[in-house]
C-alpha cells in the first residue's frame, strides 16, 4: 500500500515538474448531456487520479439550449476549455469559424479511428478533425421477451411476419409499439428503424451522398410507406405520445415493442430493472435488413482556452481504450474508441450488426448542413403525413424540395 | 341568510336577489376551480410515487413524505439557487426603479424640446423582443467583464424592463394635479424635492404596478441566466428546474416536487402581500 | 458659455432625470438590438460575419420557400393567439372584474385564485399542462375516461386542429388573473357620483355598466390590449416547453419568436443544425415592424380615449 501510493506522489510530482506549474489547473467542460453527471464525474475523478494537477468541472446544460450557449460563448472569446460537440453539420460551423482546435496531430489515438467515424467531427472545408467521437448509437427494434414469450412470439424474418407481430400483440390488448409523434425527432428515429431497408441499405446512401439520387426516388417512397403502413400499430392517441411517454410505455410493460435507439438500453434498466429486453431489425419484404447507425458527438478544444497542454492531456485521456470502456460500461452506450467491445450482451448485439450491416442515418450524416436540414423537413412533412393531412408524394416532393434549397443534387 | 341591504332592498324582490347571488357564486367558484385545480394536483402529485401518479391521478397520497423534496433540494441545489433568485430580482428591481422613476417623471411632468423624441425611443423598446438583440448583448457583457455575474442579468432586465416602466409611470404621473406642483414651487420647493417628496409618493400604487409587472417575469426568466452565468455560483431557480425538468421527464413524481418547489416563493409572497397587491392597484386608479 | 451654465442651472434636473436612464437603456438594449439590425444586412457563413449584402436576408424570408410559408404560418398564429387571449380577457376578464369589484363576501378569495396561474413560471405552467394533457397518463385523459368520455380523449397537444387552441386556452389560464386586476382596478377608480347620478335616471345594473363603466373603461381597455398584443406577438416560452422549437406538430404551433430562435440558433430538436444569424435578424427586424406598427396604432388610439376621459 505504502509503496503505491509512493509511486503515485513521485508520479504527480513528475507530472508536475512537467507541466512547469506548481499549482493545480482547472479545466471547465461543457456539455449537453444532463443525464450523465455523476458518469461523467466518475470519468473526470479517474483521470485526476492519473493528473493530480488537473482538475476539470463538468457543467451540463439543457439539451435544447446547449447549442444556444456554446455557439454565443465561443463566439464571444468565452466558453469552457473542453467542448461537448454534436456530430456532422452541429459542430462544423464551430470548427469552420475558427473556435476550435485541430486533433489531427495532438491526439495520435485518432488514427485507429474508423474514418466513418471520424467522419462527425471533421470539416469537410479543411478535411481536419476538430474532435474526438465518444459514442456510436444504432436504431432498432427494442421487443419485451416476456410480452413476445407469453404471446408465443420470435423475432420476425419478414415485413409481413413483422406486420403479423404487431397485429398480435395489438389484439392482446396493450400498444404494438410506444412510438409516438408528439417529439418530431422522435418521428426521424422511426424512420432510421423502418426505412433503410426499403430505401435499399447503402447503395441508395451512397447515390445520396453524390447527390445521384433525390427524395422522390420510388424507393424513398416505398420507405416512407411503409412508416405510415405502421400508423394502426403506434401507440394509442400516439399523436400526443411524447418521447418520455414512449420510454414509460415500453419500460412498464404497456406496449411490446419500441423502435429506438441503443442509447435506450440506459434508461430501461434505470426504469425497469428487471426488463428482459431483446432487439431484431425491421426487414424488407424478402427479409433483408440493415442498422442505422450515427455518431452521437465529440469532444473538442476550445481555441481560446488558455490552458491547452492540459486540455490535451484530458482529450487524449477521452480517445484512450481505457476511457472508452468505462464509457460503454457506465453509460451502456458503443464506444467511438476502436476495439471496445460492449460488456452489456444486447448491446454488443447491436455493435456487432452495426459492423457487419451498418448504414449511417441518412438525414444526420449527409443533410445537417444547411437549412431547411432533411431532418427537419423529415420530421415535420411525416408527422403531417402520419396524421392524414399530407401523402407521401407530397411529403418526399416537399423534402426534395427544401434540401435542393442548399444541397448540390445532380 | 343575510339581510340585503335596505337601501337597495326596494328595487327587486328579494328572493329574485338571492337567487341571482346565489348563480353567481356558483359561477365563481366552478372558475375557481378550473384555476386552483391544476395547482392542487400538482401539489398532491409531489408526494406521490410516479407509478401512483399513473394510476392513481385523483387519489390522494399514500402517505406524506418530503423525501422527493430532499432529492430535489439536493439534486437541483435549490438553496443557493433560490439566494441567487433573490439578488438577481431585487438588484434588477432598484436598479430599474431609480432609473425609469424620474425618467417617466421629467417626460410626463415638463415641457422640454426633445421630449417626444426621448419618450419615443423609450417607447419603441415595448415593441422589441430583447432576445433579438442576444448575440451583441453578450459580447457587451463580456467587454465589460460582467459575464458570470448577477450584474449581466441585473442591466439586462433593468434594461429591458425599462421601456414598459416609463410607459407605465408616466400615464400615471400625467394624471397628478398639477396644482400639487404648482402649490410647491410657489413655496419654494426644488424640482427635486417635488418629485421626490410629493410626486413619487403619490405614484406609490403605479411603482407597485411596475414591481408586479416586472418582478414575475424576471424572477421566472431561464434564457439569460442561461447565456450569461456559466458557473454554478450564480444560476438561479428557473435555469436549475428548467434542466431538472428536461432530466426526469420520466419521474413526474420528481418533476411536478421540482414545480411545487420553483412555484412555492413567487406563491408565498403573493399570497402574503396580495392586500397590498391590490389595495395599491385599487388607490392608483382612484387617483386617476 | 455662460448660457450653457445658465442652462444648465435651469434645466440640469431633466438632465439628472433622465440620464441614467437613457445610459441604461441605450447601453443595454438600444444598442445591442441596433447592432442586430445591421447583422440583417450581412450575408453570415456560420457563426463569421460576411460582406454587406442588401436586403437579400429580407427576400429570402419573405419570399423563399420554405422561410416565407414558415414566417406567413407564424404570423397568423401570433395573429390567432393574439385575437383569442384578447377576445377572453375583454370578455371573461371583464366581467370577472366587474363583478368581483363589488367585494361581496368571499370575493377577495376568488380574486386571489384567478391571479395564482400568474404568479408561476412559464416553464412550470409548460410542463405542468403537458402532463396534464398527456393523453396517457394525463389526469385529464383519466378523468374522461372515468366518466365514460372515452371518446373525448384526444392528443390535444399533438394534433394539428386542437394544438394551437390548446396551448392559447393554457396561456389564458395563465394569464388571464392580470388583466382581471388591472380592469378592477379601473373600475374602482370611477367615481361613485357617476353611478348615483346614473340611478337617479333610473338606470338598471346593465345599463349603468353599458352607459357609465365602459365607456370610462375604455383607456384601460386599450392600454391592456397593446400589452396584450406585445406580449402575444412575443410569446416564446410556452410553446418552447410544450411543443418545442420547431412548434410541433408540423410547425401548427410555430410563433414567430420560435422561427426566429430556430433559424438564429437552429432547431435543438434535430440536434444541432447551423444557425443563420443573418435571416434570423431578418425575422426579428420585420418582427420589430409588425409589432412597432400595431401598436403605435394602438397607443394614438388609447391616447386619444384618454383625452376624451
Amino acid at each position: 500500500m505504502k509503496s503505491i501510493g509512493g509511486k503515485r506522489l513521485v508520479a504527480a510530482l513528475l507530472v508536475l515538474a512537467l507541466l512547469g506549474v506548481a499549482a493545480a489547473q482547472s479545466l471547465t467542460f461543457w456539455s449537453w448531456r444532463t443525464e450523465d453527471v455523476d458518469a461523467y464525474n466518475g470519468f473526470i475523478a479517474a483521470f485526476h487520479k492519473d493528473h493530480p494537477g488537473i482538475d476539470v468541472t463538468f457543467t451540463p446544460y439543457k439539451n435544447t439550449e446547449y447549442n444556444t450557449i456554446l455557439s454565443t460563448a465561443l463566439q464571444g472569446g468565452g466558453g469552457p476549455d473542453i467542448v461537448h460537440l454534436r456530430a456532422y453539420g452541429g459542430m462544423e460551423p464551430l470548427a469552420q469559424a475558427g473556435l476550435l482546435v485541430p486533433l489531427g496531430d495532438k491526439v495520435p489515438a485518432l488514427k485507429d479511428f474508423d474514418p466513418n467515424v471520424l467522419k462527425a467531427a471533421t470539416n469537410r472545408a479543411d478535411g481536419k478533425v476538430y474532435g474526438v467521437p465518444f459514442a456510436l448509437q444504432t436504431i432498432q427494434v427494442l421487443y419485451n421477451k416476456d410480452v413476445f414469450a407469453k404471446l408465443g412470439l420470435s423475432e420476425p424474418k419478414t415485413w409481413q411476419e413483422f406486420l403479423d407481430v404487431a397485429q398480435k400483440i395489438k389484439a392482446s390488448g396493450i400498444d404494438a409499439l410506444a412510438n409516438g409523434s408528439k417529439d418530431p425527432w422522435t418521428v426521424e428515429t422511426l424512420f432510421g428503424g423502418v426505412a433503410p431497408a426499403f430505401y435499399g441499405c447503402n447503395a441508395f446512401y451512397d447515390k445520396m451522398a453524390a447527390g445521384t439520387a433525390t427524395f422522390e426516388d420510388p424507393a424513398f417512397k416505398t420507405a416512407l410507406q411503409r412508416m405510415v403502413d405502421l400508423e394502426p400499430y403506434l401507440a394509442s392517441n400516439y399523436q400526443g405520445v411524447a418521447y418520455s411517454d414512449m420510454q414509460s410505455l415500453f419500460a412498464y410493460g404497456q406496449a411490446g415493442m419500441l423502435i429506438g435507439g441503443s442509447y435506450e438500453l440506459g434508461t430501461l434498466a434505470q426504469l425497469a430493472p428487471n426488463f428482459h429486453v431483446g432487439s431484431f431489425l425491421i426487414p424488407n419484404d424478402q427479409g433483408k435488413t440493415c442498422e442505422t447507425f450515427y455518431v452521437d458527438g465529440s469532444y473538442g478544444i476550445n481555441a481560446a482556452s488558455k490552458n491547452q497542454d492540459a486540455d490535451v492531456q484530458f482529450i487524449n485521456f477521452l480517445a484512450s481504450k481505457a476511457y472508452g470502456q468505462m464509457f460503454t460500461d457506465t453509460l451502456k452506450q458503443i464506444s467511438a474508441v476502436p476495439g471496445v467491445v460492449p460488456t452489456d450482451p444486447v448491446l454488443a448485439q447491436m455493435a456487432n450488426r452495426m459492423h457487419s450491416e451498418g448504414t449511417p442515418y441518412l438525414m444526420l450524416t449527409l443533410f445537417r448542413y444547411g437549412q431547411p436540414s432533411g431532418s427537419t423537413l423529415l420530421q415535420n412533412e411525416m408527422q403531417a403525413v402520419l396524421a392524414g393531412s399530407e401523402t407521401v408524394d407530397q411529403a418526399a416532393a416537399n423534402i426534395q424540395r427544401g434540401v435542393a434549397t442548399w444541397y448540390k443534387f445532380q | 341568510m343575510r339581510s340585503p341591504h335596505p337601501a337597495a332592498a326596494g328595487r327587486r324582490p328579494p328572493d329574485a336577489r338571492w337567487v341571482g347571488r346565489l348563480a353567481i357564486y356558483l359561477f365563481l367558484t366552478l372558475l375557481a376551480l378550473g384555476f386552483l385545480y391544476p395547482i392542487v394536483l400538482m401539489v398532491l402529485d409531489a408526494f406521490k410515487t410516479t407509478p401512483e401518479i399513473f394510476r392513481h391521478p385523483f387519489g390522494l397520497p399514500s402517505h406524506v413524505g418530503l423525501e422527493t423534496f430532499r432529492e430535489v433540494w439536493r439534486r437541483a441545489h435549490f438553496g443557493l439557487y433560490l439566494r441567487n433568485s433573490l439578488l438577481v430580482t431585487g438588484g434588477s428591481l432598484l436598479v430599474l426603479l431609480a432609473t425609469a422613476a424620474p425618467a417617466a417623471y421629467a417626460l410626463a411632468r415638463y415641457r422640454f424640446p426633445v421630449r417626444g423624441l426621448i419618450f419615443l425611443f423609450f417607447l419603441a423598446g415595448i415593441m422589441v423582443p430583447i432576445r433579438l438583440g442576444i448575440l451583441p448583448l453578450y459580447l457587451l457583457m463580456k467587454h465589460l467583464s460582467l459575464l458570470d455575474t448577477p450584474f449581466a442579468l441585473i442591466f439586462t432586465y433593468a434594461a429591458s424592463g425599462m421601456p414598459m416602466s416609463v410607459f407605465l409611470l408616466s400615464t400615471f404621473f400625467r394624471t397628478l394635479p398639477s396644482d400639487l406642483e404648482d402649490a410647491a414651487r410657489i413655496d419654494g420647493c426644488g424640482e427635486y424635492r417635488i418629485f421626490w417628496s410629493i410626486m413619487l409618493p403619490l405614484v406609490r400604487p403605479a411603482v407597485a404596478t411596475v414591481t408586479i409587472v416586472n418582478v414575475v417575469p424576471w424572477w421566472n426568466d431561464f434564457f439569460f441566466p442561461l447565456l450569461f452565468l456559466q458557473s454554478n455560483t450564480w444560476k438561479t431557480v428557473p435555469l436549475g428546474m428548467q434542466i431538472f425538468f428536461g432530466q426526469h421527464l420520466t419521474n413526474w413524481s420528481l418533476v411536478f416536487a421540482g414545480m411545487l418547489m420553483a412555484s412555492l416563493p413567487l406563491l408565498a409572497i403573493y399570497l402574503l402581500m396580495s392586500r397590498q397587491f391590490i389595495s395599491g392597484l385599487t388607490s392608483g386608479a382612484l387617483k386617476g | 458659455m455662460s448660457g450653457a451654465r445658465g442652462w444648465f442651472r435651469r434645466n440640469g434636473h431633466l438632465v439628472v432625470f433622465l440620464l441614467p436612464g437613457l445610459v441604461l437603456y441605450g447601453l443595454f438594449m438600444a444598442y445591442p438590438l441596433l447592432t442586430s439590425l445591421s447583422y440583417s444586412l450581412s450575408d453570415w457563413h456560420g457563426l463569421v460575419r460576411g460582406a454587406f449584402s442588401g436586403l437579400a436576408n429580407f427576400v429570402k424570408v419573405l419570399g423563399q420557400w420554405p422561410y416565407n410559408a414558415r414566417f406567413w404560418g407564424a404570423l397568423s398564429h401570433n395573429a390567432l393567439f393574439f385575437a383569442l387571449t384578447l377576445a377572453i380577457q375583454s370578455s371573461l376578464g371583464l366581467f370577472l372584474a366587474a363583478l368581483l369589484s363589488r367585494k361581496w363576501r368571499g370575493f377577495a378569495f376568488f380574486q386571489a385564485v384567478y391571479f395564482l396561474p400568474y404568479t408561476m413560471s412559464m416553464v412550470v405552467v409548460g410542463f405542468l399542462w403537458l402532463l396534464l394533457l398527456n393523453p396517457t397518463w394525463g389526469p385529464v385523459a383519466h378523468g374522461l375516461r372515468l366518466v365514460g368520455l372515452d371518446a373525448w380523449v384526444q392528443p390535444w397537444l399533438g394534433q394539428r386542429s386542437t394544438a394551437l387552441i390548446t396551448v392559447i386556452l393554457v396561456n389564458a389560464w395563465h394569464w388571464l388573473g392580470f388583466p382581471v386586476l388591472v380592469f378592477m382596478a379601473a373600475i374602482q377608480g370611477i367615481p361613485r357620483e357617476f353611478y348615483e347620478a346614473g340611478l337617479v335616471d333610473g338606470a338598471n345594473e346593465w345599463q349603468g355598466f353599458r352607459h357609465i363603466t365602459f365607456p370610462l373603461l375604455l383607456p384601460s381597455l386599450a392600454m391592456m390590449s397593446i400589452l396584450t398584443f406585445i406580449w402575444d406577438f412575443n410569446a416564446f416560452e410556452l410553446v418552447f416547453v410544450m411543443q418545442g422549437a420547431s412548434g410541433a406538430p408540423n410547425y401548427a404551433t410555430d410563433l414567430l419568436a420560435t422561427f426566429f430562435y430556430r433559424t438564429a440558433f437552429g432547431d435543438p430538436t434535430t440536434g444541432g443544425e447551423p444557425g443563420q444569424i443573418g435571416l434570423a435578424s431578418a425575422i426579428g427586424v420585420l418582427m420589430l415592424i409588425i409589432i412597432g406598427a400595431a401598436s403605435a396604432f394602438g397607443v394614438r388610439f388609447s391616447q386619444r380615449t384618454q383625452t376624451e376621459y
